[in-house]
């Protein structure tokens, strides 16, 4: 455990030996679960390209990867954690620290979580509690500090507690995004957070760096939007694996990442040419919108749907670790500072379709999101998933119904928890779902 | 010998302009589509100095030119004033020099813009009046001057913009027997009478260059005759005229901003408005946001239900049609 | 041409016999912690009542919460479109099937075809199903074929809310407490599971005409407390709680190429 934090203002005392067995017993079933999905995945996909098992390796956790940064640390960089798609990467970047996503998938350290906060609580957020308090994840544990944007309460709150093991730099998008005030206190949010970047890292955050780091983000999105435009037409790749190559950008170099999916795009373009699927052409078309699936645990929903019978394939998510997670570009006007920094602090306000914000006329621009999605990826149904406690998403949950019954795509509210014991009661429901998806599809 | 002296001149411009359009073609090229219209402008700009240096030397019935403009502004918008002003390419030019020094802009509050752009119909009702008044306490010594106050005085106020770097007439910056001419540069010689003709006319060049030094295109905000274009296209009436369109396709937009931060003389319709057709009378339609735009056919030029030009993922590598 | 349709319900397994889309015969036999022997016993039934051999069974097709430990069948289908064909096959102008089972309640939006639509599944806890009622019955003392009829003389003068089985039993209690009479508690409980599966209905739509189906649909208290919350018709087919069962048939008919 850290030293030089004072008073734990939330975290319960564990004894070495308790903190020693579950560390070990929630790695054994992590890993064993990691390998058990790949393997799936793979089964699912049988002519799966060789370039994914790259992708499967950084997404085994204390793994290579785990490593790799360990190595980097040793050699004078620093890792600065995120707990939420608000940080800002390129600033990160810019001071040659190491960007990393903590927010935790692990089922196991939920119940933990429950010692401090009540199990009402969204699970990610009690997962990642969890995670912190037996030191657990490889990415929360090897970070030097977190930014934790308070988008909602859960993560507000999760910030406090997370204070107790790393040093916190708060970041606070506002709820309403629309105005010039707004975009001001974002704009000095950002800019706090960047000298707190700088003094914990000693490098100072030039144009140079700055430009060096967009435009290494720019690549990055470029091969995002690549791939993402591959889940367009006829599928050439299966949901899990495109889902897995999103989320493992935010542990990865991100420059390897990019050459490598840049790699994937590719090999899936030539597929594509050769007309070698995935799946079925007529298999239903799914979009899963809501709260977000964390690799490796949550992968319980995006397993069901793809291994179903009758079978989905999943074209597209709205996860703030899935496709919104890099889609937006940083566009630079100028290359002034000024003009930089701006751009990079709209990139994260403005574009961000999660349901955190509000406005007089409702969150509409995430309507109009999920309406493009739905209309560019061919969508035939949507699975709204939903944490026990993630108020945000399931309050908004009537309101993106409406607007999806006048388009007639089908959606269906499906609500889950960290839990692996409801797998058999959201499978009877995924196959209905699907099945009505089918016979529609047949019409 | 004026014969002479204009041809030499003639091919003087054409020659520098398409030589500069050469260079940016060449540049168009070598960069991404992403600063494709940026460099297109500068083109277009240079080649239409060149045009109206050719249209002065034929006519001076200035009052047809100013036809032609507003009849151009009357079926495709304000493309005048980004594509083909000449004091608009000095504006430009001036913000590429700024770049070239890594110095920021700093741009106007929104409160203080939108005054500016109101002030506009003030200052054209201003500009019109304010030849009759003058006409009362000022002698007329200039030829043309003369003209100027016949039938149609305001003409030569409402086409000062336009006057290119070099006219086929008498000026009174000269240079190795050029006649060199800056926008509004004559109107002011005029009204500035003979001893203060000069410093009033580098006072003003270097008024408008260092204001949009700082503030991008500052001189566009309530420039009369911007404003005169843009007049007649904001009655209800009009409104189905012109055959350029801005347009904004709504789902496709999740508002990120880039629009309103790029736009040079910050429109902020683009940003606010849901969707569809965007005119409002300060778009120049230099389509500096539908190029930044990184959505695909999220924002559009659209000319008699034709797209000219979209928004596309910048990020791809252009393929040049 | 003989096809089967098997319901793995979690109270009781249900076979229906279909030939040439004419229902054949039923049988039943409660699931226990065997389901093989349950399937075994439905199928006799249902053949000895059909006088048939099981061999003569061409298709079957399997569907219910327990679909996995079905022993045999041919092809599955999910429990949701399996109501909708049984609906509109049992009352052609169905558009919204009501299903009210042990531990699972359904409602479907369906079209003429007896297509999915739309529909919606009780969450995860049994308060909105047909244990709700069991559990209550007990808590009243009554026996639960009774209670139906209890509730019909009630007026509704108080009501018990119904979002936990455990929590609803000690309202239960603390009403006869206070002497409430037991036909108004009997009414409260209809009311309280009728409003869940009304809110439900509200989810999907509510689409003329309504049919209600499984088992729950057999209680005559909560087909009436159903009636009064929605305001409109239901309709109630013989023997409810075999539609899944049929549905799944149905399918099996489908599967085999006729319409």
């Amino acid at each position: 455990m850290e030293k030089g934090f004072g008073e734990k203002k939330y975290m319960v005392e564990l004894s070495e030996r308790e903190v020693e067995d579950l560390r070990n017993s929630v790695k054994a079933t992590s890993l064993k679960l990691m390998d058990e999905y790949i393997e799936r995945m793979k089964k699912t996909w049988p002519n799966r390209p060789k370039i994914m098992e790259y992708f499967d390796e950084v997404a085994k956790f204390f793994g290579t990867r785990e490593k790799e940064i360990l190595k980097a640390k040793e050699e004078g960089r620093k890792v600065i954690g995120y707990t939420c798609m608000f940080a800002p990467i390129e600033l990160i970047l810019a001071a040659d620290a190491i960007p990393v996503r903590v927010s935790s998938g692990i089922y196991d350290t939920t119940k933990l979580g429950n010692r401090i906060v009540p199990v009402e609580v969204c699970p990610v957020v009690r997962s990642t509690i969890g995670v912190g308090m037996i030191g657990f994840s490889p990415h929360l544990e090897v970070s030097d500090a977190l930014i934790t944007p308070l988008t909602c309460d859960g993560m507000a709150k999760l910030s406090e507690i997370l204070s107790d093991r790393k040093p916190v730099w708060t970041v606070c998008p506002p709820r309403l995004k629309d105005s010039e005030q707004s975009m001001r206190f974002w704009r000095e949010e950002l800019q706090s957070v960047k000298a707190k970047i700088e003094k914990l890292t000693g490098t100072k955050i030039t144009a140079k760096k700055l430009k060096t780091a967009i435009e290494t983000m720019h690549r990055a999105t470029r091969a995002f939007r690549r791939l993402q435009e591959l889940r367009r037409g006829a599928p050439v790749i299966m949901g899990r694996d495109a889902m897995l190559v999103n989320q493992t950008s935010a542990w990865d170099d991100i420059e390897r990442w990019t050459k490598k999916t840049e790699e994937l795009c590719s090999e899936l373009e030539k597929r594509r040419q050769e007309k070698i699927l995935a799946c079925a052409p007529d298999t239903p078309r799914i979009m899963i919108a809501g709260s977000p699936a964390l690799w490796p645990d949550n992968w319980k929903l995006p397993n069901l749907i793809e291994e179903a019978n009758p079978q989905g394939v999943i074209v597209a998510d709205e996860f703030c670790s899935g496709d919104r997670f890099l889609f937006d570009p940083v566009g630079v006007d100028e290359w002034t500072m000024d003009d930089m920094f701006n751009a990079v602090a709209e990139r994260y306000l403005l574009p961000s379709t999660c349901p955190c914000f509000t406005s007089e006329d409702g969150n509409v621009d995430r309507v109009n999101w999920l309406k493009a999605r739905i209309e560019e990826r061919r969508v035939d149904g949507v699975v709204y998933h939903v944490f026990r406690g993630c108020m945000l998403y399931a309050m908004e949950y009537t309101r993106i119904k409406k607007a999806l019954d006048k388009i007639n795509v089908p959606v269906y509210y499906l609500d889950t928890d960290y839990t692996r014991e409801d797998v058999g009661q959201i499978k009877t429901r995924v196959e209905a779902f699907l099945e009505m998806l089918k016979s529609r599809v047949e019409f | 010998m004026w014969l002479e002296i204009l041809s030499e001149i003639l091919k003087l411009t054409v020659f520098a302009g398409l030589a500069l359009a050469g260079a940016l073609a060449i540049l168009i090229w070598k960069r991404d589509l992403k600063t494709k219209v940026s460099y297109l402008r500068f083109f277009v700009q240079a080649a239409a100095m060149a045009a109206l240096f050719l249209l002065f030397s034929y006519t001076n019935e200035l009052l047809y030119v100013l036809i032609v403009i507003i009849l151009l502004t009357l079926f495709l918008g304000r493309l005048f004033c980004g594509w083909l002003c000449p004091l608009g390419l000095y504006l430009d030019l001036m913000a590429v020099f700024r770049k070239a020094l890594k110095i920021r802009y700093w741009n106007l509050p929104d409160k203080l813009n939108k005054l500016l752009n109101k002030l506009r119909y003030l200052l054209l009702a201003f500009f019109v009046a304010l030849p009759f008044v003058l006409e009362k306490i000022e002698p007329w010594q200039w030829s043309l001057a003369k003209f100027l106050m016949g039938p149609f005085k305001p003409v030569s106020v409402l086409l000062g913009p336009v006057e290119p770097l070099i006219i086929p007439w008498e000026s009174r910056l000269k240079f190795y027997g050029l006649n060199l001419s800056y926008p509004y540069a004559s109107v002011i010689a005029f009204y500035s009478g003979e001893s203060f003709a000069l410093a009033n006319m580098f006072l003003f060049i270097a008024l408008t260059l260092a204001s949009s030094f700082v503030v991008r295109r500052f001189w566009c905000r309530f420039c009369p005759t911007g404003v005169s274009f843009a007049v007649l296209n904001r009655f209800r009436g009009f409104r189905w005229i012109p055959l350029l369109r801005l347009n904004k396709v709504e789902e496709k937009c999740p508002k990120c901003g880039i629009c309103k931060r790029v736009c040079p003389v910050q429109v902020l319709d683009v940003y606010e408005r849901k969707g569809g057709d965007i005119a409002p009378s300060m778009c120049m339609l230099c389509l500096r946001c539908v190029e930044m735009c990184p959505y695909e056919e999220c924002l559009k030029l659209n000319m008699a239900g034709r797209t000219l030009f979209k928004s596309r993922n910048w990020l791809e590598p252009s393929k040049i049609e | 041409m003989i096809v089967a349709g098997l319901d793995m319900g979690v109270q009781n397994v249900k076979v229906v016999l279909l030939k040439d889309r004419k229902i054949l015969s039923r049988g039943l036999a409660p699931s226990g912690f065997e389901p093989e022997k349950a399937v075994e016993k439905a199928f006799q039934e249902a053949l000895e009542k059909a006088e048939v051999a099981f061999s003569d069974i061409q298709h079957i097709t399997a569907t219910g919460v327990g679909v996995e430990l079905a022993p045999k069948f041919d092809s599955k289908i999910s429990v949701v479109s399996a109501d909708a064909r049984a609906a509109v096959y049992l009352h052609p102008s169905a558009r919204t099937v009501i299903d009210v089972g042990a531990e699972e309640s359904r409602v479907i939006n369906c079209d003429e075809k007896g297509s999915v639509l739309d529909f919606a599944l009780n969450d995860r806890c049994a308060a909105g199903a047909g244990a709700f009622l069991e559990a209550m019955a007990r808590a009243l003392e009554v026996k639960l074929e009774e209670m139906g009829a209890l509730s019909l003389k009630a007026k509704g003068t108080t009501s018990i809310s119904a979002t936990c089985v455990i929590f609803g039993e000690s309202d239960v209690v603390s009403l006869i407490h206070k002497q409430e009479p037991k036909h108004e508690i009997a009414r409260a409980i209809y009311d309280a599971l009728a409003e869940r599966i009304v809110s439900m209905v509200h989810r999907v739509g509510l689409k003329p005409d309504v049919i209600l189906v499984g088992g729950v649909a057999r209680d005559i208290g909560f087909a009436a407390a159903l009636k009064r919350k929605l305001g409109t018709e239901i309709v109630i087919p013989e023997n409810p709680e075999y539609a899944g069962a049929l549905g799944a048939a149905l399918y099996a008919v489908e599967n085999l190429g006729g319409r």
